[in-house]
């Protein structure tokens, strides 16, 4: 199995910071997985993945120990075009991230510093925008679109460089319902057709944890636990207290399970808790 | 696309696509702007200034850009003019050695209001020179002529990021300033030295969020493969899809050649036999003439 990410005993402390942001994390990201990383705010989650794309210690200073390796390389030592080809970032804020005046430029800007020649630029530019439902918006100025829209001309400039790993921090943060759906769409077709690396930092479990091969809880700088969804979200209460939601539907399964009502494997997604509810009232004869 | 295909949004205003402007390519449209905008500082007579406002006018109202967009622009020219003419009756100079008028009951100097007529002139054709490229460009154009004429893209790209950056803190200063109206500051309640000291106050969080966004368009260029040669990884030359957009052809090297032509043989003949100077101006001669009468 070919790991594309690859932590090891990873620790970072800002300047005249008072404590470590991240202490002797150690994760393994297998290529092709789509891991979902949690936790409460402060947790670490960020700092981690700013480390994975090598912003961290690149850009960022700061004193760090351990090593970050992607695809078996350390980060350390490859430079931002290499890192750029090899790992795209979506930041949770969007506008933070917008280097051009326009979404085409926005887009192009990536390209070009990679040395994509220009007569595959307008292919890259035309799939991302497809993909993204952004055609329309190519000539605007990335500040002058809505939240959901701005969410997916970053996401798009980030595609269109193709890079092997995706992360996206928090990328459903600032938009509306609607704006999440069509996210988590690009997200799933992302995992579905081009078996792409992705990982999503996201506080909105419920959208996310039916697309996750793995989910990873971070908190005071640590990994505190990770696994697949079915197990991972098992342990409800436990997780509460940790500020993680799981999905509502495995919190009313997880509450029938304590009153001695329920038996069965946690449901995670809204048809799975139909089919577990389906079965528990046939099984009570209260279901015709 | 919708209103993208039917108008663009340029940095002053919108303008139809069609506009016969965007037959040329931006370099040309720079050229214009430096023959417009430029040439009016190698020239003193008012006439041939009036006459680039006119040609000017002209070409915004070929251009297609919407009048009601230029009318924007009368208060700043009846302020600066305003201030222009009040400064050259204040403050005339040296009056021993002027020509004084007795007119509507106080004393104009004739060669201070000359001047600020000549230099009034002289600054609306700039203006309109400027405002006539801002109301039909937009920052990509901006951006292509620079990278056309060979302008390093290190160079070119931090001229697009700080046209990007003042949007950006206007936009902050709108945020701020609403925040505090959301808190119950009354703007108009306020008195002038009240006002002042309020803007002095915007200083402190416009600077932070400054900070912070440097800090944030860092990251997001490390993020993008930027580094500051500007070069590819692996060397090499870097692509420039948005020039190879837009081609320059025969046409548009010759419109550019011949204005900025135009605008050196403008400043040559200024320079070395003084043509356009005020002193050879026919309304001079005919102001001239009416003040001696009096």
């Amino acid at each position: 199995m070919r790991l594309a990410v690859e932590v090891e005993r990873f620790s970072w402390r800002c300047p005249f910071a008072q404590r470590d942001a991240l202490r002797e994390v150690s994760l393994a990201i297998p290529a092709g997985e789509f891991t979902l990383v949690v936790g409460p705010n402060e947790a670490g989650k960020t700092t981690l993945m700013l480390a994975i794309k090598g912003i961290i210690p690149h850009s960022l200073a700061g004193r760090h120990d351990g090593t970050v390796r992607v695809f078996g390389e350390p980060v350390a030592q490859k430079n931002a075009a290499v890192l750029a080809r090899q790992v795209g970032y979506v930041f949770g804020d969007p506008d933070a991230q917008f280097t051009a005046l326009t979404v085409e430029e926005e887009i192009l800007f990536g390209l070009e510093n990679v040395g994509v020649p220009t007569s595959e630029i307008g292919a890259r530019i035309r799939r991302a925008s497809e993909l993204t439902m952004i055609s329309d918006l190519l000539d605007k100025p990335p500040y002058d679109i809505s939240g959901g829209e701005k969410q997916r001309v970053a996401i798009a400039s980030v595609l269109a460089m193709d890079p092997e790993i995706l992360i996206l921090d928090e990328p459903t943060s600032m938009i509306d319902p609607l704006g999440k759906d069509l996210i988590v769409d690009i997200c799933g077709s992302l995992k579905r057709d081009r078996r792409m690396t992705v990982i999503v930092v996201e506080h909105n479990v419920e959208a996310f944890a039916p697309l996750a091969d793995r989910v990873v809880l971070v908190r005071d700088g640590r990994i505190e636990r990770e696994g697949a969804p079915r197990t991972f979200f098992d342990d409800v209460e436990s997780l509460i207290d940790c500020g993680v939601y799981p999905p509502q539907v495995t919190q009313v399964f997880a509450r029938l399970q304590r009153r001695g009502l329920y038996a069965g494997p946690l449901p995670l997604t809204d048809e799975e808790g139909v089919a577990a509810g389906t079965r528990l009232l046939q099984g009570a004869g209260r279901w015709r | 696309m919708g209103e993208a295909q039917i108008a663009k949004k340029t940095l002053l205003g919108m303008v139809p696509a069609d506009s016969p402007f965007y037959r040329f390519h931006p370099v040309g449209r720079m050229a214009l702007l430096i023959f417009l905008s430029v040439t009016p500082l190698f020239i003193d007579m008012p006439e041939v200034n009036l006459g680039l406002i006119l040609v000017t006018l002209g070409l915004l109202w070929w251009g297609r850009v919407r009048m009601q967009q230029v009318r924007r622009y009368l208060p700043l020219l009846v302020t600066v003019a305003i201030f222009m003419f009040g400064v050259a009756f204040l403050a005339p100079g040296n009056r021993t050695a002027l020509t004084p008028i007795r007119s509507v009951g106080a004393t104009f100097y004739f060669e201070p209001m000359w001047w600020a007529f000549v230099s009034y002139c002289r600054l609306i054709a700039m203006l309109f020179g400027a405002i006539l490229y801002f109301s039909t460009n937009r920052e990509r154009d901006t951006l292509v002529a620079l990278r056309s004429l060979g302008v390093p893209f290190a160079v070119s790209y931090v001229a697009a990021l700080s046209l990007r950056s003042a949007g950006m803190f206007m936009e902050d200063f709108k945020t701020i300033r609403e925040a505090q109206q959301a808190r119950g500051l009354d703007l108009e309640s306020l008195s002038v030295v009240e006002k002042a000291k309020l803007y002095t106050m915007y200083t402190v969080p416009l600077f932070a969020v400054a900070l912070r966004r440097a800090d944030e368009i860092s990251n997001a260029l490390f993020a993008k493969g930027y580094t500051l040669s500007g070069r590819p990884a692996g060397g090499g030359r870097r692509t420039d899809y948005l020039r190879a957009q837009y081609p320059v052809r025969a046409r548009d090297w010759a419109v550019s050649v011949g204005l900025v032509g135009a605008f050196a043989l403008v400043a040559a003949l200024s320079k070395t036999t003084g043509v356009f100077s005020d002193h050879l101006s026919p309304l001079r001669a005919v102001v001239v003439g009416m003040v001696a009468a009096r």
